[in-house]
């Protein structure tokens, strides 16, 4: 089936959004990745050491933390920063989590089965077209 | 003790007044989960039916070996089920072409294996050793020459025949791709699963533009739904789709 040229242009403008969108999370990825990488230097080094006493001397399991810490970095440094300042307050440390439990729990039951129903819904489907013969046989 | 503080402990008796709740909870979680099954598994697309065809035996032909572009059998005295007349695709176990073959090409043999089967797909899976492919007496007969069915742009699929012939679901996606690359780079024979029919077929043997295997460029686009145009030639009763690699298009 061939497409009119508007319709072609839109499906090029698509692919070039689609593309670029991919391209653009991609980098994000990056980005967060090797911001990671930069927190979990000095954490591992001194930070987790100052602020966690069992860690103090431990070196072995340290370097098995650095995938986590580039996944969560941001959490790392806030927590780094409560213990470091004295502002934790462990006996409460839990309550927030514990509040939200029961909404967290009816978000998700919502939305992991939304988020897999829409990707199933637009995943692509087989092409149409049928075959064209451009040039017949000489 | 009131009912409200009732709690259910694994390794105790299930205190009573919680027996009803976490029985309706065991009924409904099978039931979500049977549900969840039928539902992911009626997503997925229901190619008919294919496979190793170890039901029909061991087949044995007689036929002209080529291996361009991949491992193809020209069969001139066929079995019960390969008829004389028949081009069909080889492969050899796992994800390669028959290793004997590479010293046979253009050569009277005679080949055995189990026959895999999707459709119009015939692929001959070759067994291992010089029992299973070795050159026959006498010549090489000569052959029809190629029919050219001129220059197409198709839409559809490229795979390697031997998944795509049953030895494998076809898939989706990055493992697809993956194992459809490891085949035909380890020589199994790559087919273009056309979108419609093209002359009568739905699956075509894959060439570079020059006859030979597909181009490397060309596997970046396995597994992945494309628009592609080539020349069509009919060998015996396959259709060769050698393709133009500058006009691979990902749809």
């Amino acid at each position: 089936m061939m497409l009119s040229p508007a319709a072609a242009m839109s499906n090029r403008v698509a692919r070039i959004v689609a593309v670029q969108t991919a391209a653009l999370l991609m980098d994000l990825a990056r980005l967060w990745l090797w911001a990671g990488a930069a927190v979990s230097v000095p954490f591992l080094l001194w930070g987790v050491g100052r602020v966690e006493p069992n860690a103090r001397d431990s070196w072995a399991f340290r370097p098995l933390l650095i995938p986590g810490v580039l996944l969560i970095w941001p959490l790392v440094l806030w927590r780094w920063f409560l213990l470091e300042t004295g502002r934790d307050d462990w006996a409460k440390r839990h309550l927030p989590p514990r509040r939200a439990h029961a909404f967290a729990a009816l978000l998700l039951a919502v939305l992991i089965p939304l988020t897999i129903i829409a990707g199933l819904a637009i995943r692509q489907g087989p092409p149409a077209g049928a075959p064209v013969l451009l040039e017949a046989p000489e | 003790m009131r009912a409200r503080d009732e709690f259910f402990i694994g390794f105790f008796p299930i205190p009573p007044g919680l027996r009803p709740f976490l029985a309706a909870i065991a009924v409904a979680l099978i039931l979500l989960f049977a549900a969840a099954g039928w539902f992911a598994a009626s997503t997925q697309a229901a190619p008919e039916e294919a496979g190793f065809r170890f039901d029909f035996g061991r087949q044995e032909v007689t036929g002209v070996l080529s291996l361009h572009p991949y491992p193809v059998i020209r069969v001139t005295e066929g079995s019960e089920r390969l008829a004389a007349g028949r081009t069909v695709m080889l492969s050899g176990g796992g994800k390669f072409a028959p290793p004997q073959a590479a010293a046979l090409d253009g050569r009277l043999v005679k080949a055995g294996g189990v026959i895999l089967r999707r459709g119009d797909l015939d692929m001959l899976q070759i067994g291992g050793g010089d029992a299973n492919l070795a050159a026959a007496e006498g010549e090489a007969p000569a052959l029809s020459p190629p029919e050219r069915l001129g220059r197409w742009r198709l839409e559809g699929e490229i795979c390697d025949g031997k998944c795509a012939a049953g030895a494998m679901r076809p898939g989706r996606d990055l493992s697809h791709k993956a194992c459809a690359n490891l085949c035909i780079t380890g020589g199994v024979p790559a087919v273009f699963v056309s979108a419609a029919p093209v002359e009568g077929a739905e699956f075509l043997l894959m060439a570079g533009p020059e006859g030979g295997p597909l181009p490397p460029e060309a596997l970046a686009f396995t597994a992945a739904y494309v628009s592609v145009e080539g020349e069509i030639e009919r060998v015996g009763d396959l259709l060769v789709f050698r393709i133009d690699p500058a006009t691979l298009r990902a749809l």
